[in-house]
């Protein structure tokens, strides 16, 4: 019986390993876009049945270290390529290629019982950095501060970094994506955080609220919900999502970019709360 | 025993070059996939060492073990494993003082006092308890422990190291209980009988005589469960909130190193320093549970010994 | 008096602990199939997900922990079992061979995201076999050498040694004599090592963080290169990364409760052999 069933077992397998090569496209990275790019690849493969796709998150510089380790065929990025990064590229001899998808408003979000209408991306600095402790220093409340962010290997995480000119106070709390920290908002009044904003549209807004932001030069606060806005390009934290990929690879992904491209990808897009592109 | 038997009789066979020669080659196969085994168990080990000696090409020793930041990304990367350590430490610390005292005292009542039908319920529990996936434990830490700390602290979120000293504790119950309750049940019951002989009622023979006698394979039972608390990763990192700062109480929010190489892994190229830098936290993990459980095995072996 | 009370509080805190640990198995157990066991119906089980994960079911995730344990076993097996063979039947017994002993007995006790790493840098890079469910399956079977190694030891030297003596006395060869008596006679013990062994494996998440596990695959994992969904990686994942993870709670449970539900029918399996065999001497 011990002999059939190891039988069995081997066959199984081999059955596996002998699969005629199916097409199959890894796409790993920002975690805001891993659910866009989820939903893609749902309806992508409607579509193509041929073309294995893995998705998975893990934030952009995830996705851009899995490209040059080559175990990802997309790199999803929600911030642009470093120069530090693409000098490891050229290092490695890789030629890169890049795309963008959509472009995606950072929302910044509080308790909906903070007593605060809007915020300067100055106040925002200074709470990011860990100048501001206390919600006194711009609100009435006494009441510190408590930062959910992300962590390092995130996009969103590395691109408020580099628009405010910040380094993140070391006590703010890094969670593992935009879900724990919409999570850690609503549980925590005083709390901040960031998030893409199709996680707010998607991710109920009970408990929180969505901070419009101005600053110096743009005094009237925009919110990132604003489609119009967004569209004139008025919102400070806009910017473009990005799918990196090895230029030898663009073969490969190339029916499934041009999916992204079409009539029902950007009605995807569109739903999840993200913007087409201009 | 009967199998035995006929196949004893099949052999009376003379032997022939066939039968040697399949003797042969799978004496040779065994030796060879032995060896093979081994070699890739030893590999962990060498491929630890040489992707830290790698990362101390770039970063000082003395920078990793008393820096107070690990920022990978600032500047060209400070790398300084203290506040890790102290996470790890912390974390692990309060989950023993949990894990301990329940899990000894536990053991105390299974292995003396506990009715035969009782002893045969709670066996298997304590089994059922050990077989609970670290991610299931992990997911609870957020859904039910979490909302739990954050009523009755008054804390506004539940994601902190004491969270996951609790449960660790819960993961590192059930070897606690059990190596604890091997080694009371390996004193002779002569030692209770004289114990109780001398006048000395249950309580004083169990906390005079007895668990004191049994304190080498205590001491094994504790060993073992920290080095289970050591080397949780998917616990800690789903509910401690991993910021990376030196924690100052139970309430803060800190990052293990298991749950900075979990987190940080994905995102580094091969080969840089950032890369060396986690092999070398895993290094000193490993040094840390390998001490551990090499001290954990010693006393309990001298338990063995003393007793038998 | 006070002796009463001394024994009393004694009682109590016996009592006390070990009541405080069936609590924390009775709370964790009904907090987890309270609320996940109205999620699981049979649509859960047979049903890809959909809309980003919010409806459907975990299927992929389900086949994707099966077929991870299935080449799990397959290596994990022929190596550890072989490897044991070789120590307690073929090798010398030396100091070499008792410190081989010790550091695979010691290697059971490392951390599980060590041999993620070892995973990632030997079948992901060196090997080149990319983040596939073969990469992931052959770092959970390195995971799982030192367990069954150190069980299938223990079961061998079990069988005492007169029964060997006896057989090669009657002409057999040692590969004969481990063949046909030794290691029937040892077989339930090693398959309930064997079983332990795989329902740990089967509930591991760090090894296959960066050796192939994916968040989502839009079909079937049908070859051993591709990655694959897992269920200890999907409850990780719907809990903290998800992004409606209010929406999702309900199927995290779920999920929690078909893994946990896996594990332990391999754990009951390895239970009812143990006691089916336990008056084998």
């Amino acid at each position: 019986m011990k002999r059939n069933l190891t039988g069995y077992l081997l066959l199984i397998l081999i059955t596996f390993a002998c699969q005629p090569h199916q097409e199959t496209i890894r796409v790993k990275g920002s975690d805001t876009e891993v659910n866009l790019a989820v939903q893609l690849a749902e309806t992508f493969y409607e579509q193509n049945n041929d073309m294995f796709m893995s998705v998975s998150g893990g934030g952009s510089g995830l996705g851009i270290a899995s490209l040059m380790n080559e175990t990802t065929d997309i790199a999803n990025s929600s911030r642009s390529i470093k120069a530090k990064e693409r000098a490891l590229f050229e290092e490695r001899g890789i030629a890169l290629d890049s795309f963008i998808f959509a472009q995606d408003a950072i929302a910044f979000i509080v308790s909906d019982d903070l007593p605060l209408d809007s915020i300067s991306s100055e106040q925002l600095a200074k709470i990011l950095s860990g100048e501001y402790t206390n919600w006194s220093s711009i609100t009435e409340k006494d009441l510190p501060i408590s930062i959910y962010g992300r962590q390092s290997n995130s996009g969103t995480h590395g691109y408020i970094k580099k628009k405010l000119d910040i380094e993140f106070s070391q006590y703010a709390k890094e969670m593992n994506g935009n879900g724990q920290i919409m999570e850690g908002v609503k549980s925590d009044y005083s709390g901040i955080g960031y998030v893409g904003a199709g996680y707010v549209v998607h991710g109920g807004k009970e408990g929180i609220k969505v901070l419009p932001v101005y600053d110096a030069t743009h005094p009237v606060a925009v919110s990132p919900l604003d489609a119009d806005k967004i569209a004139e390009g008025k919102y400070l934290f806009q910017r473009p999502l990005f799918q990196y990929f090895k230029a030898e690879s663009r073969e490969k992904v190339q029916p499934f970019l041009d999916f992204e491209k079409s009539e029902k990808g950007k009605q995807i897009i569109a739903d999840a709360g993200y913007y087409p592109v201009k | 025993m009967q199998m035995l038997v006929i196949i004893q009789l099949n052999k009376l066979i003379p032997m022939s070059r066939s039968r040697e020669t399949k003797d042969w080659i799978f004496r040779l196969i065994f030796k060879a996939t032995g060896l093979l085994t081994i070699a890739l168990l030893v590999g962990i080990f060498l491929m630890l060492i040489s992707n830290s000696i790698a990362f101390f090409f770039d970063v000082s020793l003395i920078d990793f073990l008393g820096g107070k930041q690990w920022s990978p990304d600032k500047g060209g990367g400070v790398y300084g494993i203290l506040p890790l350590l102290a996470s790890t430490g912390l974390v692990t610390l309060g989950s023993m003082v949990i894990a301990i005292p329940l899990g000894i005292l536990t053991a105390a009542y299974l292995a003396e006092f506990a009715p035969s039908r009782l002893q045969a319920i709670l066996k298997p529990l304590i089994e059922v308890l050990a077989s609970i996936p670290s991610v299931a434990i992990g997911f609870l830490g957020i859904v039910l422990v979490g909302p739990a700390i954050s009523n009755v602290f008054g804390t506004l979120s539940g994601l902190n190291a004491l969270n996951g000293s609790i449960l660790l504790a819960v993961m590192a119950l059930p070897t606690i209980i059990s190596v604890s309750e091997d080694a009371i049940n390996a004193i002779p019951k002569s030692y209770r009988e004289a114990s109780l002989a001398l006048g000395a009622n249950q309580w004083a023979t169990l906390f005079r005589v007895t668990l004191p006698a049994a304190l080498p394979g205590l001491i094994a039972a504790v060993m073992l469960g920290l080095g289970r608390a050591l080397g949780e990763t998917m616990t800690v990192l789903m509910a401690t909130g991993n910021a990376a700062a030196m924690p100052t109480s139970f309430l803060d929010s800190v990052r293990t190193i298991t749950a900075t190489i979990a987190i940080e892994m994905g995102e580094v190229p091969f080969q840089t320093t950032h890369y060396f830098a986690l092999f070398a936290i895993a290094a000193v993990l490993f040094i840390i549970t390998l001490g551990i459980n090499l001290l954990g095995e010693y006393l309990a072996n001298r338990l063995r010994k003393y007793h038998a | 008096m006070r002796k009463q009370i001394i024994g009393w509080v004694n009682w109590f805190s016996l009592l006390g602990s070990t009541a405080l640990v069936c609590l924390f198995l009775g709370v964790i157990l009904w907090d987890v199939f309270s609320k996940g066991l109205p999620v699981v119906s049979l649509t859960f089980i047979s049903d890809l997900p959909k809309e980003g994960m919010t409806q459907g079911g975990i299927l992929p995730a389900i086949l994707g922990t099966l077929l991870l344990t299935l080449i799990t076993t397959i290596f994990a097996i022929p190596f550890g079992v072989s490897c044991a063979v070789y120590l307690n039947e073929y090798a010398q017994s030396s100091w070499l061979t008792s410190v081989i002993r010790s550091s695979i007995r010691n290697l059971a006790g490392v951390p599980s995201i060590i041999y993620g790493l070892f995973g990632l840098a030997l079948f992901v890079q060196a090997l080149n076999l990319n983040t596939s469910v073969l990469s992931a399956g052959l770092t959970l079977g390195l995971l799982s050498l030192p367990y069954i190694i150190t069980t299938t030891e223990e079961a061998l030297k079990s069988i005492p040694n007169s029964v060997r003596e006896a057989t090669l006395a009657l002409g057999a060869t040692q590969f004969e004599t481990i063949k046909d008596v030794v290691l029937p006679l040892a077989l339930p013990r090693i398959m309930t090592g064997v079983i332990l062994a795989l329902s740990r494996a089967a509930g591991e998440t760090a090894p296959i963080l960066f050796t192939g596990v994916a968040f989502y695959i839009n079909s079937f994992t049908t070859s051993l290169n591709q990655e694959f969904m897992a269920l200890p990686y999907h409850l990780y994942m719907l809990s903290t990364q998800h992004q409606s993870i209010e929406a999702v709670r309900p199927l995290a449970y779920g999920t929690a409760v078909v893994l946990i539900t896996i594990v332990f029918a391999l754990n009951l399996v390895a239970f009812y052999i143990r006691f089916k065999y336990r008056n084998r001497s």
